[in-house]
């Protein structure tokens, strides 16, 4: 959505602006032409708008003031004093002051975008440095962003085209591999790889029960192996301990034959004895008699007898430990034979337990579930363990090899598909990184030939039919933010302007430069401000170039012109430049007591309809501004159709000599079209003859002279009618030829009548009658 | 207003969707990122594979 139109500028002690001074915008004409001579603040109108869209006043910098705040204000005024109000059309505005050393705008969202330029700028963005330039355009082609992200993308395939190497190389160290292993499997098959997703499908576990049974085998059979051994041990251990018994009973016999035939219960009776004296120390009496005949001393003597029989009591003792090892060893020698007659079914248990592969060697007879038999039969199969043994090893290293084989075919597979994958999705990625850069290129391409075509266009507006209009802006692709600007000169393209424009050309190019980028951001929203750049522009090119500012002036929010070129004034009061858009102000001289004044421009047409207008309209003045607009009219006239006037030193024409000179078949011919627009706003075209009017503008023509130029005593004897008839037919005259808002019609380029800005007015005919 | 970046992410993107390289939900999905230099590498694979995926479907 566009901006509010302008209202209204209020301008405080701003440099120049030392009394508040309001600069009013008419409603509906997005141009402001300011006009003054010199020093009359035509640039304090800039610096206000520049310093209310971007807090700066650029017509104080590059003069060597350093930082250029301080001088902002007026002469004995402070900053605080300095305010910019802007006031649209919506009844919306925006003020911007000064708070310490910042220019604040309040609202801030309000704040209007300014483009200013000015005659001392006009050069910069053609004369810039590449790198400059580049920065002026940036905001236009600054797609970071996006380089950014395409950069991720170009890493991408930087890293997938490097997994897809390796994935390369896999499947190439795989299929060695597997090669490897189907040449050491004596190359079955035809097809290395058939051969191994065959072998690879195989259960490397499908040996894991004969190894396990084959390890319980190996178990059972070493269980058997020291029985032998240990039944000789046990067997004379038996021997030596049933010998050792024999003999202590013998021992035992001899000692109870070399004592008492009683001696056993002689000695039950002492200890019994004993036993009593311990208890009962100091007897009176013998406690088995009752006599107290030997009393004393009876311990002493129970404890010495005693004594005697103390190797009977070893003998004994030795004859039952004896007995009791030869015993418990025939028992150890039972449970030996017993052990190995359970270990021997283990064995068998084993043996029988699976279903062995024929490679495999099993004894020939069972194993013997006597421990006698045992040793003939361990020798007899002895080899066996190491057999086995070795048909253990060989499905260790089956099972080994198939799942090394599987993990081949995996990695190969795997890769091959990986692989397959990166084929499909690199150049996938490819074509979107080709797009991406492409569409990059295409758009800053787009976007520098845009902005290029139109300093081209605008340019071409200035400078018509001169073929300079080839302007190209280019990236330098050997620089980062580097742009050239090229043109088209004497047949040679991409030629720098600055080396063969002339300097008038070059400013004409920095100004369509200027204009072209201001019109790529946004210009219903921008107010432009071009301050006094037409200076710059030579005499021949200038009609042009105001033609051009208007035309382009309304793509704008707003654009302001200040300008000291008389002759835009002088044409814009006479009408010959369509002012529809255009508002026209005046700036008087400057004081230091007013400061900036505005003098309002009346165009003569309305000066005369003023005069006429009068309650007792003044005959004088109605002819002579009449007179004046007449010889307006009729120059333009005799200009457009070539009419034949007397040759005179100076070209200076009276009315004498223009009226004439539309002879009488140009002057029936003449008629002219006006669009005229209803009370529904329907538009349509009425013809008006111009014929009517010159003739009576012919018979009338004296009363220019006798009331508007002289003193004449005829004047008193015509009427004052007459005189203010002349007034009235020449703003007939006017108002039917030409469009106060649109211009005289000077455009030919329908072939069939002469037309004004849009062709409110087409005059008839195209040429003189023959 | 579109910056320079969104507009130029905006018509990649759709070129890609037109070329068949990733879907209209993954551009738009991806758009501002894009414009915002924020894709990293595994961003762009996923969809291009996605798009792809689909294609392959009979």
């Amino acid at each position: 959505m566009s901006a509010a139109g302008l209202k209204k500028l209020t301008i405080e002690h701003l440099r120049g602006s030392v009394a508040p001074f309001a600069l009013p915008l008419e409603k509906g004409k997005k141009l402001t032409v300011v006009y003054g001579e010199n020093a009359s603040g035509k640039s304090t109108i800039c610096d206000a708008f520049e310093f209310l869209g971007k807090g700066r006043v650029g017509s104080l910098e590059n003069r060597g003031l350093g930082k250029t705040n301080k001088y902002w204000h007026s002469v004995g005024k402070n900053p605080a004093d300095v305010a910019v109000t802007l006031e649209n059309l919506d009844g919306s505005s925006c003020r911007a002051i000064i708070l310490k050393s910042d220019v604040v705008a309040n609202p801030a969202a309000s704040r209007p975008r300014v483009e200013v330029l000015r005659r001392s700028q006009i050069l910069a963005l053609v004369e810039a440095k590449p790198g400059e330039r580049y920065a002026a355009i940036n905001r236009f082609i600054d797609v970071s962003g996006v380089e950014t992200s395409e950069a991720a993308l170009r890493q991408l395939i930087r890293d997938l085209t490097g997994n897809s190497e390796v994935a390369l190389a896999r499947v190439r160290e795989n299929l060695d591999a597997i090669l490897q292993f189907w040449e050491a499997a004596g190359k079955p098959g035809s097809d290395p790889l058939s051969w191994a997703d065959t072998e690879s499908t195989r259960d490397p576990n499908s040996s894991d029960a004969e190894v396990a049974a084959l390890a319980t085998l190996q178990a059972a059979y070493s269980r058997l192996g020291d029985y032998p051994a240990r039944l000789k041990s046990a067997k004379a251990a038996v021997q030596t301990a049933k010998a050792a018994a024999v003999e202590a009973q013998q021992k035992a016999q001899e000692c109870v034959q070399t004592i008492a035939a009683d001696a056993g219960e002689i000695m039950g009776v002492l200890e019994s004895a004993r036993a009593y004296l311990y208890k009962h120390p100091a007897p009176t009496v013998c406690p088995l008699c009752e006599s107290a005949e030997k009393v004393q001393g009876l311990n002493q003597r129970i404890t010495e007898r005693l004594a005697s029989f103390s190797s009977l009591q070893t003998a004994q003792a030795q004859t039952k430990t004896a007995g009791a090892g030869a015993e418990r060893l025939e028992q150890q020698l039972e449970a030996l034979r017993a052990s190995a007659k359970n270990h021997a079914e283990g064995f068998e248990m084993a043996r029988a337990g699976f279903a062995w592969s024929a490679d495999i060697t099993m004894p020939a007879a069972p194993a013997p579930l006597d421990i006698e038999a045992l040793e003939t039969w361990l020798a007899g199969v002895a080899h066996l363990p190491a057999e086995w043994k070795k048909a253990e090893m060989v499905r260790q290293d089956k099972k080994q090899f198939v799942e090394t084989l599987k993990r081949a075919c995996t990695t190969y597979t795997e890769n091959v598909q990986a692989q397959k994958e990166l084929d499909t999705l690199l150049p996938k990625l490819n074509c979107a990184l080709e797009i991406v850069a492409e569409e990059r290129r295409l758009f800053s391409d787009n976007i520098l030939a845009k902005i290029a075509g139109e300093v081209g266009r605008i340019y071409e507006l200035v400078h018509p039919g001169e073929g300079l209009n080839k302007i190209s802006l280019e990236l330098d692709p050997n620089k980062r933010a580097s742009l050239e600007i090229g043109a088209s000169f004497c047949g040679e393209t991409g030629a720098p302007p600055q080396a063969y424009f002339s300097d008038s050309h070059l400013d004409t190019l920095g100004l369509c430069v200027f204009l072209a980028l201001a019109a790529m951001d946004g210009p219903e929203n921008t107010i432009l401000v071009l301050d006094d750049v037409l200076a710059s522009v030579d005499e021949p090119h200038v009609e042009r170039l105001i033609e051009m500012l208007y035309a382009e002036a309304i793509e704008f929010r707003h654009c302001l012109i200040t300008t000291h070129y008389r002759p835009w004034k002088q044409e814009l009061r006479w009408g010959w430049l369509k002012n529809g858009q255009c508002q026209f102000i005046e700036l008087s001289k400057w004081t230091s007591q007013q400061g900036m004044t505005l003098v309002r421009s009346i165009p003569e047409l309305e000066r005369l309809r003023t005069l006429l207008n009068e309650t007792a309209p003044d005959p004088q003045l109605v002819c002579a501004k009449a007179g004046v607009i007449l010889e307006a009219a009729l120059d333009f006239l005799t200009q457009l159709y070539e009419c034949s006037v007397p040759r005179r030193p100076g070209g200076l024409y009276t009315l004498g000599d223009l009226l004439p000179s539309i002879d009488k078949k140009l002057r029936n011919a003449l008629q002219v079209e006006v669009l005229v627009t209803d009370a529904a706003g329907a538009s349509s075209y009425q013809t008006r003859s111009l014929t009517p009017i010159l003739e009576e503008l012919i018979r009338v023509a004296q009363a220019r002279n006798v009331f508007g130029c002289h003193f004449n005593a005829l004047s008193f004897e015509l009427l004052e009618s007459d005189a203010l008839g002349f007034g009235q037919k020449v703003l007939e005259l006017i108002e039917t030829l030409a469009d106060p808002d649109a211009g005289w019609p000077r455009n030919s380029k329908s072939g069939k009548y002469w037309a004004n800005s849009g062709e409110t007015r087409r005059l008839h005919p195209l040429q003189q009658p023959t | 207003m579109d910056t320079p970046s969104q507009a130029l992410a905006a018509k990649i993107t759709e070129r890609l969707v037109r070329e068949g390289l990733i879907t209209a939900e993954a551009a738009n999905r991806l758009q501002p990122r894009f414009a915002d230099g924020k894709l990293r590498p595994e961003d762009w694979r996923l969809p291009i594979e996605l798009a792809k995926k689909k294609d392959a479907k009979p």
